[in-house]
């Protein structure tokens, strides 16, 4: 059953997507109410919004083109390769006969040196391969294989392989390595028996990938182009359901491509939010400390009597909406629901105001319970949000960003100080 | 409306290297299962049991906190109110084992002085991976004057022992402030009203 509401939103989400040149102004408008999942234009729209396809649809095949390419050398040169380009030339040479222990070995206690760089990956690495097992354990999706896993142009016997196969070498690696010696009870040193591999992959094949290695792959290489910031844990929560969006697309090409396509936009979704991932900017204008009072603020402004209940009680914003803000609230409802939530957050103009709309909204929906309840009572609500309804979270933020801006048309003269 | 149904509150903290399993260690003390596939807590985690000790009603709150160091500035602040420090390992992973005297080091620095600390070393299931013998916990345990037991969350093992032990350790060193109910839990009247009918 379909409402008119919605088959009139359908039709003119299929007219703006049939311009030459997609006005983003009506795309936002129109998916903000959620992209109809019928359709299968999400990942399109996705990737409009998030900027990785240009307004114009003449240049999308050849940006898709160009960035796919990028990806397909950066995997090769991060994952597939590493160390090779910081190599010397003549070391890369096999002809050259030169000796780059000379240069660089697993001790060099250089930090600058190949060896030490590649030490430092790999913590990093089995960082993101615990988080990345975990991603939605609710669900399959995550740990089956790929329709189409990341090939190598082919090794020196001509079979070709996987790329997740590099890592899951690495990691292998790094867990038996340490697990190769340990002291036996009289103080002596053994070597135990560490030829089982230390890490399960549910009886993949080498020539398979999950979806979660996939992931991790693309979070591996993020970090090694960011190194600034590196992985922080909850980065995995952003970039899964824009790989569970695209690599679900009705449309076969983008699905091939989606680990590209996909890595662009989280890349682009990162650049606006990686602040508050950095924990050095946590004080800053743009960290996640001011998100968190400028929240608090503005549920203030909204709702005093709730917002005094929750000082009472001592429950402090870095209680749940630390999680709440730093990974958009995918943690708090299922993936169907995230997707419709983020339709919303991707179509906001001046991103991401209308998820602080959203957080004050979700307050205020359970404010009776939350004025009536004691400390643990509330923090249960809070850390186990017991609204599913993101339609009507919608509407109530709605309902408040326009009670501010009536505000704000309200005062003229001073429209600057209401702000939040 | 919130009744009293608790003589005392304690706040405990569980801290330590991310996947280590402090929150399957939690999940298994405060609804008694197991789940292999936790998400990756994001800041902070909370939750409540209430236990009896020595005759008394002990309401635990108990705060799980994300293990990755980009957190500590948001976890460590937590560290202040707490009575009881859980700083767990996986005893499959050296580099968790490696990271105790830093955990140690925060304690330190941002806890309260009297606090009650205990080592888990958790996954002690995993007999064929095992990397750290329990000699060397129990070795570092006892060079930092700290309980320690081995654990496993999976197999149910001294899970609920290790939350009794710290609880009744806090018990033992004697009532003082911080251990008053909850100032939030009013108003008195009917929370007598309430007691009687529950």
């Amino acid at each position: 059953m379909e409402t008119a509401a919605a088959r009139s939103r359908r039709d003119e989400l299929s007219a703006i997507l049939q311009q030459e040149v997609v006005s983003l102004d009506q795309l936002r408008s129109c998916c903000f109410h959620g992209v109809p999942d019928e359709l299968g234009l999400r990942p399109l729209c996705w990737k409009l919004l998030l900027n990785y396809l240009p307004e114009k649809k003449s240049k999308w095949e050849s940006a898709l083109v160009q960035q796919r390419n990028l990806y397909r050398v950066w995997t090769e040169e991060f994952i597939i390769s590493p160390g090779k380009q910081d190599l010397p030339e003549d070391a890369v040479d096999s002809s050259s006969r030169h000796d780059i222990t000379c240069d660089d070995h697993p001790l060099n206690p250089n930090p600058q040196s190949t060896w030490s760089t590649y030490f430092k990956d790999n913590e990093v690495l089995v960082q993101i391969d615990k988080d990345a097992r975990r991603l939605y354990p609710d669900m399959c999706f995550f740990q089956r294989s790929t329709e189409f896993p990341l090939r190598t142009a082919g090794s020196d016997d001509g079979t070709k392989m996987v790329a997740a196969e590099y890592l899951r070498r690495r990691i292998d690696q790094c867990v038996l390595k340490s697990n190769a010696i340990v002291k036996n009870r009289s103080g002596g040193w053994n070597i135990s028996g560490g030829a089982k591999r230390a890490t399960q992959y549910l009886n993949l094949s080498g020539t398979e990938e999950a979806h979660w290695e996939v992931v991790e792959r693309m979070l591996f290489l993020y970090a090694k182009l960011n190194p600034g910031q590196s992985y922080v844990q909850g980065m995995n929560e952003i970039i899964g359901p824009l790989y569970f969006t695209f690599s679900t697309d009705k449309d076969k090409t983008y699905r091939e491509h989606a680990e590209a396509d996909t890595f662009f936009c989280f890349t682009n979704l990162m650049a606006e939010i990686r602040d508050r991932f950095i924990k050095h900017l946590d004080d800053s204008s743009s960290g996640i400390i001011s998100s968190m009072n400028r929240l608090m603020g503005m549920l203030k402004e909204a709702d005093e009597v709730l917002w005094k209940r929750l000082m009472e009680l001592d429950v402090k914003p870095q209680y749940f909406s630390f999680r709440w803000l730093m990974v958009l609230l995918s943690q708090e409802f299922a993936l169907p629901e995230v997707l419709h939530l983020w339709d919303a957050l991707f179509s906001d103009a001046h991103r991401f105001d209308l998820l602080l709309d959203i957080c004050v909204a979700m307050l205020i929906l359970i404010r009776d319970q939350l004025l009536d309840g004691d400390f643990a009572a509330t923090m249960k609500l809070l850390q186990n949000y017991p609204i599913s309804d993101v339609d009507q979270i919608l509407c109530k933020a709605v309902q408040l960003r326009r009670r501010v801006l009536d505000n704000l048309e309200q005062l003229p003269e001073h429209p600057l100080e209401l702000t939040p | 409306m919130a009744k009293r149904s608790y003589d005392l509150l304690f706040k405990l903290l569980l801290i330590g290297d991310s996947g280590v399993g402090k929150t399957c260690i939690l999940f298994r003390f405060s609804d008694d299962a197991f789940n292999t596939t936790f998400i990756s807590t994001i800041g902070i985690d909370f939750k409540i049991k209430t236990i009896e000790l020595k005759g008394k009603k002990i309401k635990l709150q108990i705060w799980d906190t994300a293990g990755q160091e980009r957190f500590h500035t948001i976890t460590t602040s937590y560290y202040r109110g707490a009575m009881g420090i859980m700083l767990v390992y996986d005893i499959t992973q050296p580099k968790s084992f490696d990271n105790i005297a830093k955990w140690l080091r925060n304690i330190e620095e941002h806890a309260n002085e009297d606090v009650e600390k205990m080592l888990l070393g958790n996954k002690c299931d995993m007999e064929d991976r095992r990397a750290i013998t329990r000699e060397r916990g129990e070795d570092i345990a006892r060079q930092h004057g700290i309980r320690f037991l081995e654990t496993s969350a999976k197999a149910n093992i001294n899970v609920e022992r290790a939350f009794y032990e710290l609880s009744e350790a806090i018990l033992d060193k004697g009532p003082n402030k911080d251990k008053a109910p909850e100032p939030q839990s009013l108003p008195k009247p009917r929370q007598e009203l309430s007691k009687c009918c529950s």
